[in-house]
């Protein structure tokens, strides 16, 4: 496929690192030249400086011939007018940033469609509604749905006291009367392994498995990890991700939001009808603590600094907040902050390509994610009629070591793979791969 | 620099307007063959050619009105309009002291509805239709009017609009000021046509059923007889006048999405549920309490105590019953109603519904912004905050009317009134109401207050129509600080 990137910020650095390593023909724009050096020494890409918006520009990077342009720039409008250019220009589908709630909701979708947009993306509102999920679910450190929560791939963390520690995946299951789900992966260390039966789990490992909706209660519960509901959340930061996320929460849950700006502090009390919003900064701890952290069962740092994000978090843990969430958008740091100690992470560059990627896969995968913080991702997949899944039990399948197959959903029901499972047409199939796998696990679909 | 000329012209304007509104009496003197019909013929038409020539005189390329200039014409031509509205009361002689009858034209143009006739009924036909226009004009305002007929006002008719229709919450109708006044008009017009009409129905003379609507739409409250509506014994007029004062003290912007069907805008405006809450409840409350002390029948209980909390609460003040035999308690709660007001853009007076609310709201929220001190904490009003500056607006309103209050029934009882009638004739002349306590109570008027007395008394009239801060401005030293 040849698809343009315009910007090479960080969606499209990841979005572009991402698709070339996948065998797509890419060319970014970027007027920065710094910005494309980057992207030029770490891919195999064509790089062209220059206004995305420009015709000369766009028809440089063979706009005509394109089959998809994504534009990701730091700037809605330019985002919107390089769509509807690129459009005009012959492109076969556009992908445009935005940063504004209206311009994403499905009754605006048929009028972008008409102007040239075939898909837009809103990543700060993506970012809230992952934090929002994970503040629901607080027990796990990701979660991402399957057809409306069918199946979930979720992330825990193992603690050292566990009845499980030290027992075989096949023991573990053993001791289970009805398969409710599947450990997919084990994250140990700095490394990630697809388990098989025999592995066993250690203390502090982060697992991630593959379940039905029945089956999460299950699985939280056998990890020691009982459905704890956070009643009282303090974020810190109120831009859009806070502010989004705390709106879509502050019936259900007490919230304090701490800003430290006073114009926007303003304007966010206005906005917010039941949240306590308080301005000052959130690495003094002597306001912490005079807002109660100590009584809080959630924090939620969300400003625009990934090193206050980080801290305040590790602070608020010391403090003995049972869950904390931070933003980081430098995917350097991702790495490091599973290993310091934090809950969980969400990173809005990520959830902006991921939503892209799944855009852009729509053949036969309808959905797919990239973990955050560890090199893997899930997708899933429609069985094609005669493809080579559909023909022998899943034991039987020589699936590639490095991906595996959780579960999949047949006339609305989810089931979790076995062994014995055999995966018929049109059932829609979710798969957990590393890195360098996703090749070889698509030709069994197709 | 004021400028003088501006000011003069659009004084000019009102009285050309207020000689007109005059001569509208005539036919009814005629009809009823009063001996009113000269003065009121000579009175206007001199009214109006005075206006006309202070109006062509000053004719001026420049009509811009700054905010100063704004509140000048706004305060002077409420004064003028009531100086000049006084006249055929003295030349017929039927109020032949000018302080009375300067008394009776301000309680009139100011919706007070205070009156000093000690037999209204004496009164020519002419005449009376006259005082009940003053509060017809006076309810939406003549500069309102002024600005809904005048095409030529460029910039500054909202400099005008903001000084007679003050109050926390602005909600313009229509993006020019004008199509605003319009609109305002035209529903309080459609809405007095409807209410004479079904006063008529239910057996009121023509001329009463006009002159009642006119000073229950201004929620005015001067009635054509002595007893006021307990005259009429009629349950049907008296539901009727209810439900039409009720009307006059909403919001008449809500009115205007309510005949546009936007039902909804009621149910979404604090102030107006707040309003009918307050109304509901202390109905209830008197109408238990009367029943229970054998005053009449449930329904007799129920009507009386409806009509007269909505008239004390909208400050129209027309009376069906004498509260002041109703018991100490009762009595209070009708003092305090003297503070309460309707809704903000309403033709009530008063100290407003929106601010009562808004207070309270601030006062709450300020418990919590003692145990949060760092926390934002807005006060929240149609689900929206209500920025700072707004809130300490109202407070400084409330502080200068407690002020004015309490200096007010000094003055007064210096002048030899007793307790109970000089906080109630100072209570109910600043917010508009008519009806007080003691001797200036529902079945009483204000002739026996002494002279200095009524021009005081007028001054708050105007002062509390205005809602203290258009007159209040012009005494202060930085208004006149160029």
């Amino acid at each position: 496929m040849k698809i343009i990137i315009a910007g090479a910020g960080e969606v499209g650095y990841h979005l572009a690192k991402q698709l070339s390593n996948e065998n797509h023909d890419i060319t970014v724009i970027d007027i920065d030249n710094t910005s494309l050096d980057r992207v030029d020494s770490a891919m195999d890409v064509l790089t062209i400086t220059g206004s995305s918006t420009s015709l000369k520009i766009l028809k440089k990077a063979n706009c005509e011939k394109t089959d998809l342009l994504v534009s990701v720039t730091s700037s809605e409008s330019v985002n919107v007018n390089t769509a509807i250019i690129a459009k005009k220009l012959g492109a076969t589908k556009t992908v445009a940033r935005v940063e504004n709630a209206e311009y994403v909701s499905t009754e605006n979708q048929e009028l972008f469609k008409s102007i040239g947009i075939d898909h837009l993306i809103y990543p700060e509102e993506l970012a809230a509604l992952e934090l929002v999920k994970l503040i629901q679910r607080a027990a796990a450190t990701d979660i991402i749905e399957f057809e409306d929560g069918k199946l979930s791939l979720i992330g825990l963390k193992l603690d050292a006291n566990l009845p499980v520690i030290r027992q075989t995946i096949r023991e573990i299951a053993h001791t289970i009367e009805e398969i409710t789900f599947r450990v997919v992966a084990i994250h140990r260390g700095i490394r990630t392994i697809v388990p098989s039966g025999s592995d066993i789990l250690l203390p502090n490992d982060q697992i991630f498995v593959i379940t039905t909706h029945e089956g999460i209660e299950h699985i939280i519960k056998l990890v020691g990890k009982d459905q704890t509901k956070l009643n009282n959340i303090m974020f810190l930061g109120g831009g859009k991700i806070g502010r989004i996320a705390a709106k879509m929460l502050e019936g259900n849950i007490n919230i304090k939001l701490i800003d430290s700006d006073m114009g926007k502090a303003v304007e966010l009390a206005d906005y917010l009808d039941k949240t306590l919003v308080i301005q000052g900064d959130g690495r003094d701890l002597d306001l912490l603590a005079q807002e109660g952290i100590i009584d809080m069962d959630g924090f939620v740092a969300v400003t625009h600094d990934a090193e206050t994000n980080i801290i305040t978090c590790l602070m608020a843990k010391h403090l003995g907040v049972t869950k904390t969430i931070a933003l980081v958008d430098n995917v350097d740091y991702i790495p490091l902050t599973q290993t310091i100690g934090l809950d969980s992470l969400i990173n809005k560059k990520l959830i902006a390509a991921n939503n892209i990627l799944k855009f852009i896969r729509k053949a036969n995968i309808i959905s797919i994610a990239t973990l955050q913080g560890i090199d893997a991702e899930v997708m899933e997949y429609i069985a094609q009629p005669k493809s080579e899944v559909t023909k022998k039990q899943v034991k039987n399948l020589k699936f590639p070591p490095n991906a595996i197959i959780g579960g999949y959903i047949r006339n609305n029901q989810a089931y979790i793979t076995v062994g014995d499972s055999q995966i018929e047409p049109n059932d829609k199939v979710v798969v957990f791969s590393l890195p360098g796998t996703i090749h070889k696990v698509e030709k069994f679909f197709q | 620099m004021i400028k003088k000329n501006v000011i003069l012209n659009f004084v000019g304007f009102l009285l050309i307007l207020e000689g007109i509104f005059m001569l509208l009496g005539i036919p009814f003197s005629l009809y009823y063959g009063d001996n009113d019909v000269n003065v009121l013929f000579f009175t206007g038409i001199s009214t109006s050619l005075i206006g006309l020539l202070l109006f062509l005189f000053t004719k001026n390329k420049d009509k811009e009105i700054r905010k100063r200039e704004g509140y000048i014409v706004v305060s002077i031509g409420w004064i003028v309009t009531s100086l000049f509205g006084a006249l055929p009361f003295v030349f017929h002689g039927s109020i032949p002291s000018y302080t009375d009858a300067f008394f009776e034209t301000m309680s009139g143009f100011t919706t007070t509805g205070a009156s000093i006739l000690n037999n209204i009924e004496d009164l020519p036909h002419g005449l009376l239709f006259w005082r009940s226009v003053t509060q017809w004009l006076g309810g939406m305002g003549m500069i309102v009017l002024s600005l809904a007929i005048l095409p030529i006002l460029g910039i500054g008719g909202m400099q005008l609009f903001v000084a007679e229709v003050p109050g926390p919450t602005k909600d313009k109708l229509h993006p020019r000021v004008r199509e605003t006044a319009m609109r305002l008009w035209g529903i309080y017009v459609m809405l007095t046509f409807t209410e004479a009409l079904l006063l008529f129905a239910g057996g009121m003379t023509f001329f009463d059923s006009v002159c009642h609507s006119f000073t229950t739409m201004a929620t005015g409250g001067f009635s054509t007889k002595q007893a006021s509506i307990a005259y009429y014994q009629s349950p049907f007029i008296q539901y009727t006048i209810i439900f039409f004062m009720f009307a006059a003290g909403v919001n008449f912007t809500l009115h205007y999405h309510i005949l546009h069907g936007r039902i909804a805008n009621l149910k979404k405006n604090e102030e107006f549920k707040f309003y009918l809450s307050v109304i509901v409840f202390w109905t209830l409350f008197m109408t238990a309490v009367l029943f229970f002390s054998s005053y009449g029948s449930v329904e007799s209980s129920f009507r009386d105590s409806l009509f007269q909390v909505v008239s004390m609460i909208t400050t129209t003040g027309f009376v069906t019953a004498d509260y002041e035999t109703w018991g100490t308690l009762l009595l209070l709660v009708f003092f305090l109603f003297l503070f309460s007001g309707g809704c903000a853009g309403s033709t009530g007076g008063g100290i407003k519904i929106v601010r009562h609310l808004l207070l309270f709201k601030n006062s709450l929220q300020e418990l919590r912004r003692l145990i949060h001190p760092r926390a934002v904490i807005p006060v929240r009003y149609n689900n929206h905050s209500v920025p700072q500056e707004i809130i300490s607006n109202i407070l400084a309103f409330f502080l200068f009317y407690i002020f004015i209050f309490i200096l007010g029934s000094i003055i007064m009882a210096s002048l030899g009134l007793d307790f109970m009638s000089a906080i109630g004739a100072v209570a109910t002349s600043l917010g508009n109401v008519g009806p007080a306590l003691g001797t200036v109570g529902p079945t009483d008027n204000f002739a026996n207050i002494p002279d200095i007395g009524k021009w005081f008394l007028s001054f708050l009239m105007l002062l509390g129509r205005l809602e203290l801060f258009t007159i209040l401005v012009i005494f202060s030293p930085a208004f006149w600080k160029s």
